[in-house]
Parts: C-alpha cells; structure tokens; sequence
C-alpha cells in the first residue's frame, strides 16, 4: 500500500522517496538550507530516511515527497508533528537554489489540498527559521499563510548560538469531518446478504 | 544531582509515589485548575496513580520534570509545577503549571526564579516556553514573571468541541 501519492503540480510534481533517486537526495543535503544544518556525510543515511519516510506517513506521524521540476529533484518537502487528532502538521520545504519560488510554493499547495482532502487536516504550520531563504515567508503569505508567533533562540544551530523561528499557521476553510461511530460506512445485513461481492459472506 | 531545593518558605521537590496521591488528587481533580493548559480534570485515585507512574517514566526518560511546591511551614502542597517536551538537542522546554487558589502570583515570584536558574544553570537548558491557552486566568502573569510574549498560535487543539488558540511566551537563560 502507498501512503504518498505522487502528486503533479503546475511545472513539476511531489514524489514518494524512492531508492533510485538516492544519488539525487544526497546531492540535495549537500546543500542544506536550514542554519547550522551539516551536509550528509554518507549516501546509505538517505536509505534510512527512505526506510522512516515509508514508515511515517504508514503511521500517520510524518510524510515526505521529493519536489521534481523540470524532470531533476530540487528539493523535500515534508510534513512532521502530524497531529492526526487535532488535525494539524507542521510542513517544511527545503531545496536547492535551484528550486525557484512558484514552484516551491506550487508543491506546498499541492500537498496541503492532498492532506486535506485525504485526511481531513485543517491546521498547517510552517516553520521558518531566520537565516534561511528571505523570500520563504512572502511565499507562505501568498499561500494564504499568517504569522503567529516568533519564537525567540528555538533554533539552535551551534553550541550555544541559537536562532529565530517565525512560525506560521493556514487554517482551511474546509468544514471539519462529522464524527461517527464505528460501523456507521458498514452494510448490517452484509451477513444475510447472498450477494458475496458486496459484503454478503455466502 | 539534587532536584530537591527550598526556596522562599517553599520547599520544591520530586513527588513521591504514595505520599503525594491525594495532594496530586486535589491539584488535578479541580477543572478550573487545569483549564489553561487545557487538559481534564482526573477522577479518582486510579488516575492519580498513572499519573504519578507516567511522571516517573518521563522523568527516567529525561523528558520531563516535575515539582510539587510544598509550604515548609504547613507542608500544605499549592502547585505542580513542570518542564515538558525536553529537547535536549535544541536546549529547550515548555513549563507548565497546575496551581491551588493557595498559590498565588508572589507565590510564583517565589519560586520561579530557583526553579528557572536551576533549569538554565544545572540543566543547561537555554529556552524555557509557556503555552497557556488565550485569555486564560493567568494571562497577564507570565510577563509578570520575566517572560516574553511571543504571539498566538491558533487552534492548537480542541477542547470540550472549541478549537483552542494557545499563547506562547518564553524566557532565555540570556534574559
């Protein structure tokens, strides 16, 4: 079973992780954009975080896609502090240089209308952190998304240096799922219905 | 290292699993104590008890702390008194607290200042973050205590069928 799903956005598409573009994620965290974030050292780290992209989005805790445009990688985006219950996450889109603003922005929104569409969310964060790219936080305000808070020395890139991080929050419009109880989807009768290829048992 | 200290005419110590069950039945079986944060009120003594088990456990974990702040005089116990939610990589914490109406705001100007230099000089911590939920009881106490408001998130989670905003301020070993 597939957790995510690729999805196409206007100039590019989000993908699954997946072993063979290990050489291409490599190259990505040579790069990294976060402050104080150290390149990877080793290639076999990026099968692992393959291995707990998979394991993640199976447990409903995180999920990851790779930004693709123009057919090369470019950049992560991931969604983590998934708080199914509360039906809020935290996204966060990394990339190379080369990554250009619309389609940063274009493959945030395409996993936001994903994970509110397949799992109801509501509440989407973003953290950015001062120090990475500047044009980050017009973008996310040009995706619907507010301020709410700068939380002061939350980042901490060296010993004992710290920096900024300005958190943001979109809140869908879209009406909150109607809880119902389980068997609710359920046909009742499915066990006196003859019919075994809709529910029915013989 | 000693996580026990008096301060003031209190004295801030570890609870006791047995000793602590009914002051920690009577700090959290009060829903007006526990609506800022916001969490339920515990029922009876069975709670109690995982309560005090999960404590233990976070503790061992180093993911938590927690101090029951007893009058040295009374050994009447006003407040627990917390740090959750330890990133040890990113030196930060959130304080939480659940108070008796016997613990009042100088009582915290009391205790708060050993507890924090505790928390930045013996544990090294650098960020010290209180989330309460917006226009709680207590809203106009942190910055009374030396912290910093640093906005409103919104709709952090729902609480009896309202979606709750939280706001968020803190205070640095630097301050």
């Amino acid at each position: 079973m597939r957790f995510t799903p690729e999805l196409p956005f206007d100039g590019g598409r989000l993908k699954p992780l997946d072993a063979e573009d290990t050489p291409a994620l490599f190259a990505l965290y040579q790069q990294p954009e976060l402050p104080g974030q150290k390149p990877l050292q080793d290639e076999s780290q990026i099968g692992r975080m393959i291995d707990l992209s998979v394991q993640m989005a199976a447990t409903q805790r995180g999920i990851m896609w790779a930004i693709e445009s123009a057919g090369e990688i470019r950049g992560i985006l991931s969604g983590f502090d998934w708080q199914a219950s509360q039906l809020r996450i935290m996204l966060r889109a990394d990339g190379l240089p080369s990554l250009s603003d619309e389609h940063r922005a274009a493959a945030i929104r395409a996993a936001i209308d994903f994970l509110a569409e397949k799992y109801h969310l509501r509440n989407f964060g973003y953290q950015w952190v001062a120090g990475q790219n500047e044009n980050i936080p017009a973008l996310l305000q040009g995706l619907g998304f507010e301020r709410s808070a700068i939380l002061r020395d939350a980042w901490r890139y060296a010993d004992r240096d710290f920096a900024d991080i300005h958190q943001y929050h979109f809140i869908s419009a879209a009406e909150k799922p109607k809880p119902k109880k389980l068997g609710d989807d359920d046909n009742p009768g499915q066990n006196l219905d003859r019919d075994n290829k809709h529910g029915g048992t013989h | 290292m000693n996580w026990n200290f008096t301060t003031g005419a209190f004295e801030c110590r570890l609870p006791v699993a047995g000793d602590d069950n009914q002051a920690l039945l009577t700090l959290l079986g009060k829903q007006t104590q526990l609506n800022h944060i916001p969490r339920l009120a515990v029922e009876n003594t069975d709670q109690v008890e995982d309560e005090l088990r999960r404590m233990v456990m976070r503790f061992e974990n180093r993911e938590a702390a927690f101090w029951l702040v007893e009058g040295q005089f009374d050994q009447q116990i006003i407040a627990r008194i917390s740090i959750q939610k330890i990133n040890w990589m990113m030196l930060s914490a959130q304080l939480q607290w659940e108070l008796t109406d016997a613990c009042t705001l100088q009582s915290l100007q009391t205790v708060l200042p050993d507890l924090m230099g505790f928390i930045f000089n013996e544990l090294g911590l650098h960020r010290l973050e209180l989330r309460l939920v917006e226009d709680s009881q207590y809203s106009d106490w942190p910055e009374q205590l030396g912290f910093r408001a640093e906005g409103v998130l919104p709709k952090q989670q729902e609480f009896e069928g309202k979606d709750v905003n939280l706001a968020v301020y803190s205070r640095l070993a630097t301050d």
